[in-house]
């Protein structure tokens, strides 16, 4: 019996010793795939909408191809990159749409994230019918108009309201809280995930029936789809201040790209172009349209577009 | 019941008196309440929830003997074997092995007693599926700390002795029932224990196969005379096997003596019924249906058979010469038997059956052998006058 | 004296079987009869009252709020998470570097190697196959990283397991403490564990090795608790009869007896272990889970399957081996040196792979699956999703089905008083159990509503219950077929091997370009996902009742309709009960994390709360979860416990 305590004291004791005995700060502790084989990494945090996944690919083909890195790619959503970025799990995020708390938070007070500058992008969220509908209904204009509109957008799903369809949980969105207080006779129905809301929209397309959804500009898949947006009570500063009484539209945002302090100070070569990489809408458009509509991978995609626009990434290297 | 008195000058490998065992709440108490201990197990069950697998239960275990305990199941016999190396902890009485106290015993003493004076073999084998034969019957060895080499070698002569040479390497599962049985007896031997405890160890096996085990143990016992102790609910293996039996029912040892004391004179109706389909020939001894020559002439002559021939031999002797045979002891004449008395014995009619009370008057309990019995299976060659 | 006992027992067995049921609805009846006015009179309203909640996200939303603030400071997390999670980064990346420098054809060499050695040739073979299979993908570095987190997670699985069992197989009041949150911790969906591992260590790696461990750690518990329990007692015995010490019964008889459930348990933490890796890619697990999770962001069912295929193969090589290994005990064992040529045979390969510089896999040798099976997809949506004469699209029969069958269900549940909702708990879980199963489940019910979130729970719950429904009829009329037919096994078995490994996430892919966003699509998949073990515990339950039953029966000249409807059935019962509360148990599993397809509920909450960082929501969706879980495998539990299961 003594001698089990004496080992498992030792053993324990082994363990302190091994991990270091002192203060280890989990949130300055990488991701143990990072710079495997003495390969210089760069982990990029990509969300699950294909603009971003659009970013991602073409940085990678030219940190990869260009500057000699290895990249890894993490999937992570907004919230929790925030948290990766500030922890050096992932070294930047390329386009946010906007988080003032966790800015405050991790820029301003813990300065454990640095700012990236625009991703040359500016982003609109916004709700959308599709334009053969709108063509339909001219008088469609604005949230006023919705009511009349309920029963034709209604589905399975919604029960006897009309359907307003939202992507990724991930997404900035206050639609439950705006239908309430616009009262408006419709049911907010998630898709779970940008994809399942694509493969919705399409089929809708296809048999040309109406819908309402949830959708952001610059997009790709208004080349396939047009759609036409439905006005909501513009945007006044501080409006969405509280997310139970929003009762106004989205801001419209310029994309920002993120870098973790420690990687923007000592990332080198991999850094500096991260924070110089900006592109169009039109660029990122014709990227997205690529992966998600002809069905590249994001690799051939990235590497179909470099090889197309030599001019604008050159910029990005200098 | 009473204990038989021990005769002989040396102390009783095993001696236990008073021994209960009681499962249950608060299972202390049965035995020191005369009102509770007096209950039949129904009623005790009723009152108090108790069961009382062993109750106050006596006797020695001589040296060199083969001394059975013989009971249906639920009897307790297999209790009481577990209480004599405290597997199970008894509830009260006295256990001492060569004078020693044995429920007064430290863990390390009783450690010493399991690993050194005694040593068991179970009805279901009880081997470690994952190790050899031949790690099997070592395994006694190294929890003992005895070295690999060693233990190994020691092991492997005893797998030889048990017949099961050429098997070391194979795998208990690769076993017969016998085979098994024979590891777990040689497990038991390899030891070198003073007592070999049996728990109904060939209840399992076949019927052929357990005569040869049954063979087995009797050669072992004969060849080095080592005191066991053994459990059955086979009243013919305990017939063959025993120098002294036990027969026990819910609990009690309701007799105790020589198969044929057993089977000669039945204690109660239950122990009538026990032995009633014995062929009694092959039990009883010539002593029982002796009687004294009628005279000098009858002390004579006449076919000459040993004092422990059984009746059927005796039967056999009286046939061929047509006439009584004369019991000789060592060229005394004992006295003479003739086919009357001796299909008496037989029927189960004789005086000594009838007057169970009397006749151990006629023979000297301490006379009943205490060292090697020739089993009944085995003296059907000594026909042989001597 | 037999005859009499017999026939009483004959006339009484109507009157035993109903009496104690019908005391159970008489003293149910009776005790409502006293609550159920006094509750209406308060609360008088259909869903949850407000008044009995307590709002749990305020605090939890500060708690989450304060370790976000606190990580970096706090002397707790300073001086033990952050060990704790300092060590799992430097093993899972010690494992991972190593594996990178033995190469790709040192660890298949390795691997196929070791598998030959636990399991025979063919088995090697199919391991080597696998692995060459996983590069083949342009999986091999995701491959590695997911099992370099595999091999870190499942030896602490082991390691906590193990130790657990051991202190619930020596000791019976740590049995009597574990083995209720051991059970219930098996039944509750993987989702619900990576919350509260988020909170303390914020997305990640560690976190998802921790929510492995915890995962996968209770099978191996269990096991070997019923490992040291289960020994055959005479052995114990005769070994105890030999003068050991306790230590040297544990060490060489105790520990040894138990091999067979210590490899069946090492086998359930891989599996569990595995399919938890996958999910845990929402969590940050990298690796090949986070390949599938990123597909399905872009419905590219070809790249999900890309990365799906190598998960399969590495559940289907790793449950066969260990499965081997348990199956070959008791037999010779082969000579020792053959793990000298597996370790010298491994070395070798590796060697000449790193003298001819092939670590990395080579590029060339990709097979891109993707095109043709996203062609393969989109032909299907095309033809199958709509317009189809006659029968309908798939999309037809989706919206069928939530107008049907979800839409009613929820509504009548959402429409009951919460009382009675508690009261239907309460009967059906005491009617199956005991009087403390039917106390647990109602109070699992009543702590969802008290938690605030009744309405979404009777949502996820309205699609347990159709999910189920579904399943148990296609399972049961496809177990019964399997069990009738040996030809129908034989072609089910490898199909339902490969369904029962397959990570959840691959089936969302499918149904959603099948059946299009929504409630359909998730409880679609929780079917899928459900039925072969529904199929295989039916086909076995069946298979396995007594063959002197059925003998007799047919004696008798039953058809072979009676034979299954008289004596097979009501013979199979306990495994047709087991079979329901699995179906239960993995259909909610899957109809949660149905939530990122469109199903709502509790299961989005939990997605919701990931994506957002608002912890407070997921945490209570997470504990909400749990106590329908709890709820649903009490309401399904028969009273005796089974020894085990998922075996």
């Amino acid at each position: 019996m003594r001698r089990r305590t004496t080992s498992a004291v030792a053993g324990a004791f082994a363990l302190a010793l091994l991990t270091g005995c002192g203060a280890a700060d989990m949130t300055k502790q990488a991701s143990p795939y990072a710079n495997a084989q003495g390969a210089r990494t760069v982990t990029l945090a990509v969300q699950s909408w294909v603009g971003s996944l659009a970013n991602v690919a073409v940085a990678r083909h030219l940190l990869e191809h260009e500057l000699g890195y290895r990249v890894d790619i993490v999937q992570v959503d907004e919230v929790p990159a925030w948290d990766a970025l500030s922890q050096g799990r992932v070294d930047a995020i390329l386009e946010d749409w906007g988080h003032p708390e966790q800015e405050q938070l991790y820029v301003e007070e813990k300065k454990t994230i640095a700012r990236g500058g625009d991703l040359g992008v500016t982003g609109h969220i916004g709700w959308f019918i599709p334009t053969y509908f709108a063509e339909q209904h001219p008088d469609l204009k604005s949230w006023k108009d919705l009511n009349k509109y309920a029963d034709r957008f209604r589905t399975a799903e919604s029960g006897g309201k009309g359907q307003l369809m939202d992507g990724s949980p991930a997404y900035l969105t206050h639609d439950k809280a705006l239908v309430k207080n616009l009262e408006l006779d419709f049911k907010v129905v998630f898709a779970g995930s940008e994809a399942a809301l694509l493969t919705q929209i399409k089929q809708f397309a296809k048999e040309k029936k109406p819908f309402l959804t949830y959708w952001n500009t610059p997009h790709w898949l208004f080349e396939k789809v047009p759609m036409t947006e439905v006005m909501l009570p513009p945007y006044e500063e501080g409006c969405d201040a509280d997310p139970a009484k929003v009762a106004c539209a989205y801001p419209t945002a310029p994309l920002q790209k993120y870098l973790n302090a420690d990687f923007a100070r000592d990332g080198g070569e991999a850094a500096d172009f991260l924070k110089k990489f900006a592109w169009s809408t039109e660029d990122q458009n014709a990227v997205s349209l690529m992966i998600a509509d002809q069905k590249l991978s994001p690799e051939e995609a990235a590497e179909k577009w470099v090889d197309g626009h030599e001019s604008t990434w050159k910029k990005w290297l200098s | 019941m009473s204990t038989t008195a021990d005769t002989a000058d040396h102390t009783p490998v095993f001696s236990v008196d008073g021994l209960w065992k009681v499962f249950g709440p608060k299972a202390d108490r049965i035995p020191g309440d005369p009102e509770l201990a007096a209950l039949g197990p129904a009623e005790l069950r009723a009152r108090t929830g108790c069961t009382a697998a062993v109750r106050d239960v006596g006797f020695d275990v001589r040296k060199g003997e083969v001394f059975v305990v013989m009971g249906l199941s639920g009897s307790g016999k297999s209790t009481l074997v577990r209480c004599l190396t405290r597997l199970i902890e008894p509830t009260a009485g006295t256990i001492a092995i060569d004078g020693e106290d044995v429920r007064a015993m430290d863990k390390a003493r009783l450690r010493a007693l399991r690993r050194h004076r005694a040593a068991m073999v179970f009805q279901h084998f009880g081997l470690l599926p994952h190790r050899t034969v031949l790690d099997n019957v070592a395994y006694g060895l190294q929890i003992q700390g005895v070295g690999k080499n060693e233990r190994r070698e020691r092991a492997a002569e005893v797998v030889a002795k048990v017949g099961l040479a050429g098997l070391e390497q194979r795998r208990p599962a690769q076993l017969s029932g016998g085979q098994r049985q024979r590891v777990g007896l040689a497990r038991a031997l390899v030891v070198d224990p003073e007592v070999l405890l049996f728990d109904e160890p060939f209840s399992a096996l076949d019927p052929l196969i357990r005569r040869d085990m049954q063979e087995e143990v009797v050669r072992l016992h004969r060849e080095e005379g080592r005191t066991m102790v053994f459990i059955t609910h086979d009243l013919g293996e305990a017939l063959k096997l025993g120098d002294r039996i036990a027969l026990m029912r819910d609990g009690r040892v309701v007799q105790l003596g020589t198969p044929e004391e057993i089977v000669g004179s039945p204690a109660d109706d239950y122990v009538r019924a026990f032995v009633r389909d014995v062929p009694r020939e092959q039990v009883m001894t010539v002593r029982t249906a002796m009687r004294p020559a009628a005279s000098a002439e009858e002390a004579g002559s006449g076919p000459a058979v040993r004092p422990d021939a059984t009746v059927s031999e005796a039967i056999e002797a009286v046939a061929r010469a047509g006439g009584p045979a004369r019991v000789l002891d060592g060229g005394r004449c004992l006295g003479v038997v003739d086919s009357e008395a001796l299909l008496d014995v037989v029927a189960g009619v004789t005086a000594g059956g009838r007057a169970a009370g009397g006749a151990p008057g006629s023979k000297s309990p301490g006379e009943a052998p205490a060292g090697l019995r020739v089993p009944a299976a085995l003296a059907t060659t000594g026909e042989e006058p001597v | 004296m037999a005859a009499i006992t017999a026939t009483a027992r004959k006339a009484s067995a109507p009157g035993v079987l109903t009496r104690p049921a019908a005391r159970k609805l008489l003293a149910l009846a009776l005790v409502a009869a006293i609550l159920v006015p006094l509750a209406t009179a308060r609360w008088a309203s259909g869903s949850w009252p407000e008044a009995l909640t307590v709002d749990a996200s305020g605090p939890l939303a500060g708690a989450s709020d304060w370790i976000i603030d606190n990580r970096d400071s706090h002397p707790l997390f300073l001086y033990f998470f952050g060990h704790v999670s300092n060590l799992v980064v430097v093993t899972v990346r010690a494992v991972y570097l190593a594996l990178l420098a033995v190469g790709w054809a040192g660890v298949t060499a390795l691997a196929g190697l070791v598998a030959w050695r636990v399991a025979g040739i063919r088995l090697a073979l199919g391991t080597a196959v696998a692995f060459l299979a996983c590069g083949l993908l342009g999986m091999w570095v995701p491959t590695m990283q997911t099992l370099a987190l595999m091999v870190v997670a499942v030896t602490a699985s082991v390691v906590v397991g193990a130790l657990l069992g051991l202190a619930a197989g020596l000791s019976d009041r740590m049995d009597r403490v574990l083995r209720p949150v051991l059970d219930t911790m098996q039944v509750l969906p993987a989702f619900a564990y990576l919350l509260p591992v988020v909170l303390i260590f914020g997305i990640g790696v560690p976190a998802a090795v921790l929510a492995t461990v915890v995962y996968a750690a209770p099978p191996m518990a269990r096991l070997t608790a019923l490992g040291l329990r289960g020994a055959d007692k005479e052995v114990l015995e005769a070994v105890e009869s030999l003068g050991t010490t306790a230590r040297q019964r544990l060490l060489t008889a105790r520990i040894p007896l138990a091999r067979r459930e210590l490899l069946l348990g090492l086998n359930q933490t891989i599996m569990m272990a595995l399919s938890m890796a996958v999910i845990a890619s929402v969590i940050g697990a990298g690796g090949l889970g986070d390949r599938v999770y990123q597909a399905l962001a872009s419905v590219d069912v070809g790249a999900a399957l890309a990365a799906g295929i190598p998960i399969v193969l590495l559940a289907v090589v790793l449950d066969r081996v260990t499965g081997a290994a348990g199956a070959n005990l008791g037999q010779a064992p082969r000579p020792r040196t053959h793990w000298l040529y597996v370790v010298v045979g491994a070395a070798v390969v590796a060697a000449a792979g790193r003298l001819t510089a092939r670590l990395e896999w080579p590029d060339g040798w990709v097979v891109s699956l993707v095109e043709p099976v996203n062609r393969a997809v989109g032909w299907m949506t095309d033809h199958l999703y709509s317009g189809v004469p006659v029968i309908g699209g798939t999309a037809d029969w989706a919206a069928r089905f939530t107008t049907w069958v979800l839409d009613p269900i929820r509504d009548g549940l959402q429409w009951l008083p919460w009382w009675s909702v508690l009261l239907v708990v309460a009967t059906l879980a005491w009617l199956i159990g005991t009087w403390r199963t039917a106390l647990t489940a109602v109070l699992a019910m009543a702590a969802i509503g008290v938690l605030g979130v009744w309405n979404p729970s009777l949502d996820t719950l309205s699609q347990v219950l159709a999910a189920v429904a579904v399943t148990l009829v296609v399972g049961f009329a496809t177990g019964i077929a399997a069990a009738r037919s040996d030809r129908v096994d034989r072609l089910l078995r490898p199909v339902l091997d490969v369904f029962q490994t397959m990570p959840q996430f691959v089936y969302l892919i499918p149904v959603v370009a099948l059946f299009g966003v929504g409630r359909a699509p998730a409880v679609a998949a929780a079917v899928v996902y459900a039925l072969p073990a529904v199929v295989r515990i039916t086909a076995q339950g069946l298979r396995q009742v007594d063959p002197a039953a059925l003998e007799s029966a047919r004696s008798l000249g039953a058809t072979s309709a009676q034979q299954l409807r008289q004596v097979q059935l009501p013979l199979a019962r306990p495994a047709l009960l087991l079979a329901v509360n699995q179906g239960v148990v993995l259909v909610l599993a899957v109809v949660i994390i149905g939530g990122m397809v469109g199903g709502g509920a509790l299961g989005y909450d939990v997605v919701f709360g990931l994506a957002q960082g608002d912890l407070a929501t997921g945490l209570v969706a997470g504990a909400a979860i749990v106590c329908l879980g709890l709820m649903l495998d009490r309401v399904t539990q028969p009273t005796e416990r089974r020894a085990k299961k998922g075996a």
